[in-house]
């Protein structure tokens, strides 16, 4: 430091245009020179010593400069420039280094120089060095972080700003140098004057020679703006290399410092700050205490519960649930497990007792056996001790088996539903909470001759009329089972039927191909009288239009007899039916190939009809619809309705049976009963489908009559079997609910004869009564 | 053998004996009770000729042992059993057949004769011993009902109902032998099936020559009619119904309601009680008076068939007979409710109306064999 003081000194006595400058930079010298790098430490003492050396030349480099430079360094320039040209790729990569090394160089080349010229460098490497010292600085700068410290204890940290550091031996700025290519200088120097280039550039081949004989060729550096080369120094080549690593410049510079505590750990028993402790710290909180207090709302309200005892006894699972397939822990519902392996018994001991050996003949027996059917898989043997038993030969093969059991294991569960076949039966009411129905025979009307196929009770309930094969009809009392009147017909009779309306006392009888309609003359003999008046006080019209049938008044004798209207069919017929208002008339003639088969008579006009012109079967019964103008017509398959109003065919119901017998429309009308010759019974809801809502088979044998109740919800059933079966059969209102229908009872009374049983059943129009007609040419009455 | 204590008493007079309890054995049936009895009643009387006896504990008749009926009962055996004899109703017998052509469809007994009618449109009257006297003919159906009106010394009153529709009103000189018709009362409209001392069948009441009044309210045929007394009327119906009239204004004071038909009702004026047949088979006591309405006081089931007719006794307030279409009369008294005193079998076919002559009883069957 103090040497540097006097080098200003001297600097001043020398130079007094450049004295305050000068002084100025000693400053600037003096600090860095304190915080100099350790890299320019060597730099420094040589500097120093060169600074002792050169005291004298310093002075008039500063002023012969640029003669130096234009004269006596030129080779080195040249040099530089060529090895600039030359080596690009270095000049790229130490372009920045350059600038700070600038003075380092210079500061290195002066020993070599020394060597070369030892006068010269007296005067040029003052200024040099001086300048070399700020660059030093500028690198420091660049470098430390420690530089913050160095600048805080000087104080005024604008003294280094960077913009005073420019290499002044140039002083055009960092600008390109080619804007200086086509002049001679390459700039001006601190005095304004300018700096020339060196007269003669290195061409290639000087470049080349250069580069072979130059040693130095590859650290040298060309700088374009004193267009000189510059010699690296080994610390600066080490120092780019540090560099290109990746690695901190400086050699010295700890990466790994130990850390020191900013602050101490140990708790100090004084308060850091002497502030008063805040008035909430010694204040119960508010949000706290409405934190307890709910809590403690809580607890009084039982919705928690402090201080639960812990529960102490251990929480097990079954592990093996899942074995059970019952067990509710089966994480999976169709959890199937393996299939146990039988324990071995003692036929598998090596020393079985003697019972389990097999005999001569059973082990023949095993031997002749299939695998599959044999009892055991193997034969018991029998061993002296455990040690002579043979190692069993069929070991892989049997746990082969077992895996390929384990492996075609349904594994599937099969769901089996046990059906308690009592449930399955539905549930009816007992026939006993659907009293009343007929249960016992109360009279026995005894009189026929030969079997009884029709009968028909009076709409007041008080006259029975039954027609015969002993071709008479008989009227019955029907509370004494007295017969009142017989009466001959000319044929075995079909089908005897009361008319419906009370108004009127007639009796329809078929027999043969004769429908002839009867006054009883039982009952009120105004009725009666009224009955023969109607009859009579028919007048025919004028044009007598040809008809299917012929109608007949009967008179003499026959006319005593109650007979009134004789209607003569062309074929035999099977079956007469009136209409609930009682004047019309349907009769059946069963014929196959002929349309003809249904005729409606209107007994007030005496007139018939024939309402179908196809034929659509053989015709077995037909029914009127007890309030609507439909008409029922039942082949052997099939019953068909038809709107007489409109003439056409409104449904069409399969019946499911193979041959109908018999049917009977519901008083309603709205429900229908066909039985059958195989022994079923169809029951039709006629809003509900044209398939039957119902079918019984309780008859074992052919049905020959159905019947239903006007007013009781009763139906009956008659067969070949000798028993009417009682059935309740209730029809709601209410369209959603299904008919009721509940066997009630089976009567029996009827002998079977020729294998026929019951032909006919009707009702009591008024009571829970039932008459059934038998081929035992007997009417029983069930109450 | 366990004996119990009893005292006999009885209304009777004639057989009454010492009022002191006796020691009779648990086990002794009616047989042992009578002879007991009769050896009590020889010891006080010497003449004493042997008497059947019926015995009744609190009112029942005794039918198996004394200790099974009490038993039975719940009759305590440990006091003294108050046991209550009357003379055997003794077994009735067939005494005279009379022959109709056709079935007879009705009787009706007066003390000296009887007057049926029958199928074959007529009616008879018969004496006692069974001699047809007169043929009343004159309808032109079936003769459904007959009765008696009244009898001045000679001259009877009778009235014959028929499915013709009409009652003819008959005045009968015994003596000469004499039938004059007085009346013909015609209305219905459908066969008169029983009239009851000037009463018609079916809802009209008849006086004179015109109905006084029609009673409607039955639903269906009405079965039987009969007077209460001067003021009221009760008609069984088929429509399963009892209804109690009241003569003067011809309305309904009261109506019973059974479940089943009736065929036949029977009032006795001794104990107030209306009895009636019905088709199943059950003879019902009811007590018209009773304001509860259709409460059955007893039921006598012992019938297989219809019961047809039911016919109080005259003299006997228990005793009732009813008459079956099993063929069978069953004679019955009210404190046997469980079987009846005797079977009448006798008929061959359906019994169709019962009658009593003072304590005999009169049953008429129907029946074409004859």
């Amino acid at each position: 430091m103090r040497t540097v003081n006097l080098e200003s000194q001297k600097n001043g006595t020398m130079s007094k245009a450049k004295e305050k400058s000068a002084k100025k930079r000693v400053v600037e010298e003096d600090d860095d020179q304190i915080f100099q790098l350790p890299i320019f430490g060597k730099d420094e003492k040589k500097a120093g010593e060169e600074d002792d050396a050169d005291l004298s030349d310093s002075e008039e480099s500063v002023f012969s400069g640029l003669e130096d430079s234009g004269s006596d360094s030129h080779d080195e320039e040249e040099d530089a420039e060529e090895g600039d040209d030359e080596e690009d790729d270095d000049a790229v990569i130490l372009d920045e280094i350059l600038t700070k090394s600038r003075g380092v160089e210079t500061a290195t080349e002066p020993p070599a120089t020394d060597k070369n010229t030892p006068t010269q460098p007296d005067v040029k490497t003052a200024p040099k060095q001086k300048r070399k010292m700020k660059k030093g600085e500028g690198v420091a700068m660049d470098d430390g972080g420690e530089k913050g410290l160095s600048t805080t204890r000087l104080g005024d940290e604008y003294e280094h700003d960077t913009s005073d550091e420019e290499d002044i031996r140039n002083t055009v700025g960092n600008i390109p140098m080619e804007w200086y290519q086509d002049y001679p200088h390459i700039g001006y120097n601190l005095d304004g004057k300018k700096i020339f280039k060196p007269i003669r550039n290195k061409d290639e081949l000087d470049e080349f020679l250069d580069k072979m004989e130059n040693p130095d060729y590859w650290r040298t550096v060309h700088d374009k703006t004193t267009a000189s080369d510059i010699r690296l120094s080994d610390e600066q080549v080490d120092l780019v290399h540090r560099l290109q690593k990746g690695q901190f410049g400086d050699v010295n510079f700890n990466e790994y410092e130990p850390s020191v505590d900013f602050f101490t750990n140990e708790v100090m028993i004084h308060p850091v700050t002497n502030r008063p402790q805040d008035k909430r710290s010694f204040i119960p909180s508010l949000i706290e205490k409405e934190k307890v207090s709910k809590l403690v709302h809580a607890i009084k309200m039982g919705w928690i519960k402090p201080r639960k005892p812990k529960e102490t006894t251990p929480q097990y699972y079954d592990l093996w649930a899942k074995e059970d397939p019952n067990a509710i822990l089966g994480r999976h519902k169709m959890h199937v497990p393996a299939p146990k392996m039988r324990l071995p018994g003692h036929e598998e001991s090596y020393n079985p007792p003697p019972e389990y050996l097999l005999t001569e003949e059973e082990r023949m027996a095993w031997e002749q056996q299939d695998a599959e059917d044999r009892k055991l898989p193997f034969l018991p043997q029998k061993h002296s001790c455990l040690r002579a038993v043979p190692a069993f030969s069929r070991f892989i093969h049997e746990r082969f088996e077992r895996c390929l059991d384990l492996y075609l294991c349904p594994r599937q569960r099969k769901m089996r539903v046990n059906v308690n076949p009592e449930d399955l039966i539905p549930k009816l009411p007992k026939p006993k909470d659907l009293q009343p129905f007929p249960t016992t025979m109360s009279l026995v009307y005894i009189g026929h001759s030969s079997l009884v196929r029709s009968i028909s009770a009076s709409p007041t309930g008080q006259w029975l009329v039954s027609g015969s094969d002993d071709c008479t009809v008989r009227l019955w009392e029907v509370n004494t089972g007295r017969c009142m009147k017989t009466l001959e017909v000319g044929g075995a009779v079909k089908s005897v039927v009361w008319n419906p309306n009370p108004a009127v006392c007639l009796v329809a009888v078929c027999f043969e191909s004769t429908v002839l309609l009867l006054n009883p003359g039982l009952g009120d003999r105004l009725v009666v009288s009224s009955t023969d008046q109607l009859i009579t006080s028919y007048e025919p019209p004028e044009e007598d239009k040809e008809q299917a049938v012929t109608w007949a008044l009967s008179e003499g004798p026959e006319h005593d007899n109650g007979h009134r209207l004789t209607l003569t069919h062309p074929k035999a017929v099977k079956q007469v039916v009136w209409h609930g208002k009682g004047d019309y008339l349907a009769s059946v003639m069963p014929d196959n190939s002929s349309n003809l088969q249904v005729l409606i008579h209107q007994v007030s006009k005496r007139r018939t009809q024939n309402p179908f012109r196809k034929n659509k079967g053989l015709v077995q019964c037909v029914s009127f619809h007890p309030l609507r103008p439909y008409f029922f017509v039942a082949t052997q398959r099939y019953v068909r309705v038809y709107n007489l109003i409109k003439q056409e065919l409104t449904k069409k119901l399969m019946t499911n049976c193979k041959w109908i017998s018999s049917m009977a429309i519901h008083p309603g009308g709205d429900n229908l009963i066909c039985g059958s010759y195989d022994c079923r019974l169809a029951w039709f809801d006629l809003d509900l489908s044209t398939k039957p809502y119902k079918m019984l088979r309780h008859h074992k044998k052919a049905l020959r009559g159905v019947a239903y109740h006007k007013h009781y919800p009763l139906f009956a059933s008659g067969a070949d079997d000798g028993s009417v079966i009682i059935c309740h059969g209730m029809v709601y209102n209410d369209l959603l609910q299904n008919p009721l229908i509940v066997p009630v009872k089976v009567l029996k009374g009827h002998q079977i004869t020729h294998d026929l049983g019951v032909l006919d059943v009707t009702f009591h129009p008024t009571q829970p009564w039932v008459f059934s007609s038998g081929a035992d040419a007997t009417i029983r009455l069930f109450t | 053998m366990s004996q119990l204590q009893t005292r006999f008493f009885t209304d009777n007079k004639k057989y009454s004996v010492d009022d002191v309890p006796f020691s009779i054995p648990a086990a002794s049936e009616v047989q042992e009770l009578s002879n007991v009895i009769n050896k009590l009643l020889e010891a006080k009387n010497g003449s004493h000729s042997q008497i059947e006896f019926d015995f009744l504990v609190r009112g029942q008749f005794l039918r198996t042992s004394l200790s099974n009926h009490m038993e039975a009962e719940g009759i305590s055996t440990e006091d003294v059993v108050e046991i209550e004899y009357v003379e055997r109703f003794t077994a009735p017998q067939p005494e005279e057949c009379m022959m109709h052509d056709d079935w007879i469809s009705s009787v009706e007994a007066d003390s000296e004769w009887i007057l049926t009618g029958s199928y074959d449109k007529t009616a008879r009257i018969w004496s006692l011993e069974g001699k047809a006297v007169m043929t009343v003919a004159g309808h032109t159906d079936v003769v459904k009902d007959v009765a008696w009106v009244r009898r001045d010394g000679l001259t009877s009153l009778l009235l014959t109902a028929s499915l013709d529709q009409t009652i003819l009103l008959w005045e009968w000189n015994s003596e000469r032998n004499k039938l004059k018709a007085r009346h013909c009362c015609r209305g219905h409209a459908g066969s008169v099936d029983t009239i009851e001392k000037m009463v018609g069948h079916g809802r009209r009441r008849w006086g004179g020559f015109t109905p006084l009044m029609t009673l409607s309210g039955h639903n269906e045929a009405v079965s039987s009619v009969l007077w209460l007394d001067s003021e009221e009327i009760c008609s069984a119906s088929w429509d399963h119904t009892i209804r109690l009239w009241d003569a003067e204004t011809g309305s309904v004071k009261t109506t019973l309601t059974g479940s089943k038909v009736f065929n036949h009702i029977s009032y006795s004026p001794l104990c107030r009680r209306l009895a009636s047949g019905s088709t199943d088979r059950h003879v019902r006591l009811w007590d018209p008076r009773s304001k509860d309405g259709s409460l059955v006081l007893l039921s006598l089931t012992s019938h297989s068939g219809w019961v047809t007719a039911v016919k109080w006794a005259p003299s006997h307030e228990h005793q009732l007979v009813s008459g079956s279409l099993d063929n069978l009369v069953k004679l019955w008294d009210t404190r046997s409710c469980k079987t009846p005193l005797y079977d009448v079998s006798a008929h061959e076919d359906k019994v169709l109306c019962v009658d009593w002559t003072d304590s005999r009883v009169r049953h008429q069957h129907t029946s074409s064999l004859y």
